[in-house]
């Protein structure tokens, strides 16, 4: 089936009516992550966005159409391993494990437990959409928020302009824990990411599966909604953000970047990169230049 | 009843042996001293192929209480088994699991809690959580922490309770230490211990619903209520649950309390856990004085036997409680503090604090609290804090 047949024929497991903001890559990325996943799957969503924009339901009434459970914000992929464990005891392989969760709670307090299961090989696929930071309780700094970047715990000051440190690359970790997949992915290459939750899945059903999806937040990063698409884009083009895989222990760049655009063009329309030096911008352009010659090696 | 063995074992296999007999799903464990030889005796067996349960060896304590609350909401029966900084670690899913409603029982070697460091014995660790919504038994020796095992489980898993069930016993004094005891026939387990199964909560798409989607106050506040009174049915199932066990395996513990030569008596001990064995006897040699005391074995923390405990206090002079831990902010012992908000009337009352850090308690400090009992004997009221300490 064409990933566009999968988007159109399958049923939005995700209630119409969700509060997300406008121009939110996390809500795109569950309501297609769901679409390929369908309806015999439980999912764990930790506190965040997807949860405190009323998916996990809100008093009496749901917002997914299958069991989903709002998970402690640092315990996501253990409670997954509890229920999957069960599902595996009982010969019910055919249930998709799933958890979506941002990117506080899968690379900062989450990150133990999500190590953990990765090690264990437990039989779940769990996706991070990653928008660089706490944008549910007003954009704080997390570890995957890029440096330079203002947050509202990092902001900035005549002595200090932004982040200080880079982020860490949380899917390049996660391929290091020898899981039986592991990949990014972006909203702007949708048949590259519904591709790569259908893979996950089916890795899922062996062992541990990992998806890092860019997030764009307009709330957070102060760009126009209408533009989330065009900057999850550009955030390839610019190698800000690279789609690779690594299937059973092989890397693989799934996108390649043929019209290479320049960092400015990308963090341009970002206003929480709007202060930056040209000597903050090379000092970002560094480490993405460092993570692209990293992914060229694993590549070989 | 079917033949049970004799067993020569320490605290923590009993409570491993006690675990296997109430064939759990899932473990998952993480070590700790003095715990660990529980959840590696239950590995073992499990690499053995003696039990079928999945073990499942997590990165932490944290995880093992997030794993073991996954598998509980998927409908299993699940343990696992911890000390003092463990516990502390896991203080976060440890209160959800709770007040999720989902049963399990958590074997506790109880542990003093760092600072100043230490890994020696001492109930600091699960006296700190008592208010997390969890049921709190406390041991006095190996055959209690086999049996109460089997007894968690059925009581935990009551229609009425579905509450979460800490088998709580002294580390090193009971965890290490080797004592007879009888391990009962498989199959009486089996009939006194039906098999689990929830109707109160599925992550199932067969049975599609949120497990705990955000919930304002009005609704949270009928949880809380919720919570509590199920607390109060536990005081009364749990003495059902101790009588048809005696029915079955022969051994009865009291239920709640435990009452020791208290009938006459106009003096009492209060004591829990293991230090329990050591009090009947200092009891004995003061009746043989002509002292008339008595002794009280606080079994369960929570729910916490109110009721009870103002009954066997009524009528008596004077009364001390010797705790294992402290209650930061009123100079005295958890277990004085509560049991003197139970009681009723003025006796002479006054909290005894020792074997804190793994200090032994011993016949010659039995001695010092019935010293001081005699000598307050007759003044009502609350009596400053006695502390057991010991020479450097």
């Amino acid at each position: 089936m064409s990933y566009i047949d999968t988007i159109a024929d399958n049923k939005d497991l995700v209630t119409p009516g969700m509060s997300a903001c406008h121009g939110c890559g996390g809500e795109l990325i569950l309501r297609r992550l769901l679409k390929v996943a369908g309806p015999n799957t439980v999912i764990c969503i930790p506190p965040g966005c997807m949860a405190g924009a009323g998916v996990v339901g809100w008093s009496f009434d749901n917002g997914l159409k299958v069991p989903v459970h709002i998970t402690l914000l640092d315990n996501t992929a253990a409670f997954l391993s509890g229920v999957t464990n069960i599902y595996q005891r009982q010969g019910r392989t055919d249930v998709n494990m799933v958890a979506m969760a941002g990117d506080g709670a899968t690379a900062d307090c989450g990150f133990q437990s999500l190590s953990g299961a990765a090690e264990r090989g437990e039989k779940m696929l769990y996706v991070c959409y990653d928008n660089e930071g706490y944008m549910n309780t007003g954009f704080q700094r997390s570890s995957t928020t890029n440096r330079g970047s203002r947050t509202s715990t990092t902001p900035v000051g005549s002595v200090i302009p932004g982040k200080p440190q880079h982020s860490k690359n949380l899917p390049y970790i996660m391929a290091m824990h020898n899981a039986e997949y592991v990949a990014t992915a972006s909203p702007a290459y949708m048949k590259d990411m519904i591709e790569k939750i259908e893979k996950g899945l089916a890795a899922s059903k062996n062992g541990f599966a990992y998806l890092h999806i860019f997030s764009p937040c307009p709330t957070g990063w102060l760009h126009g909604p209408e533009v989330s698409i065009d900057v999850s884009r550009k955030a390839v083009q610019s190698d800000y953000f690279q789609l690779f895989e690594v299937d059973k222990g092989v890397w693989r760049q799934t996108v390649a970047n043929k019209k290479p655009i320049t960092l400015k063009e990308f963090v341009g329309p970002l206003k929480k990169y709007g202060h930056c030096s040209d000597a903050d911008i090379a000092a970002l352009q560094e480490n993405i230049d460092a993570r692209k010659s990293f992914l060229q090696k694993m590549i070989g | 009843m079917a033949k049970s063995t004799v067993k020569a074992v320490s605290g923590n296999t009993a409570a491993a042996l006690g675990t296997a007999l109430c064939s759990p799903d899932l473990i998952a464990a993480y070590p700790i001293t003095p715990q660990s030889s529980v959840v590696e005796y239950l590995a073992q067996l499990v690499a053995d192929g003696d039990i079928s349960a999945t073990m499942i060896q997590v990165e932490s304590e944290h995880s093992a209480m997030s794993v073991v609350q996954g598998a509980a909401a998927t409908g299993a029966r699940v343990f696992t088994a911890t000390s003092a900084q463990g516990l502390a670690l896991m203080y976060e899913p440890y209160f959800r699991m709770s007040t999720l409603r989902f049963p399990m029982v958590m074997a506790v070697a109880t542990r003093e809690m760092t600072s100043p460091e230490t890994v020696w014995s001492g109930q600091q660790d699960t006296m700190s959580v008592r208010d997390a919504g969890w049921i709190q038994v406390y041991c006095e020796n190996n055959q209690e922490i086999l049996d109460m095992v089997i007894q968690g489980y059925r009581l935990s898993e009551d229609k009425d309770v579905l509450l979460p069930v800490n088998v709580c016993y002294d580390g090193f004094f009971l965890s290490h230490l080797t004592e007879r005891v009888e391990v009962p026939a498989q199959e009486d387990v089996n009939k006194f211990l039906p098999a689990y199964k929830p109707d109160h909560v599925a992550f199932d798409p067969k049975r599609p619903m949120a497990i705990d989607p955000l919930t304002p106050g009005n609704i949270l506040i009928q949880y809380r209520a919720g919570h509590l009174a199920a607390m109060q049915r536990a005081l009364t199932k749990l003495e059902k649950v101790d009588e048809e066990f005696a029915s079955v395996f022969g051994r009865k513990w009291g239920g709640a309390i435990e009452e020791y030569r208290c009938e006459d008596a106009d003096m009492v001990i209060l004591t829990i856990g293991s230090m329990t064995g050591t009090a009947r006897v200092a009891v004995d040699i003061a009746r043989e004085k002509g002292l008339k005391l008595g002794l009280i074995k606080v079994r369960y923390m929570r729910p916490f036997p109110v009721e009870k405990i103002a009954k066997a206090l009524e009528g008596k002079k004077a009364w001390a409680a010797v705790d294992r831990s402290v209650c930061f902010g009123w100079d005295t012992g958890p277990m004085y503090m509560e049991a003197l908000a139970a009681a009723t009337g003025n006796a002479s009352s006054f909290s005894v604090i020792g074997g804190l850090g793994g200090a032994d308690i011993a016949l010659q400090d039995f001695a010092k609290v019935i010293e001081t009992l005699v000598a307050n004997k007759d003044k009502p009221g609350r009596h400053k804090t006695l502390w057991l300490e010991k020479p450097f």
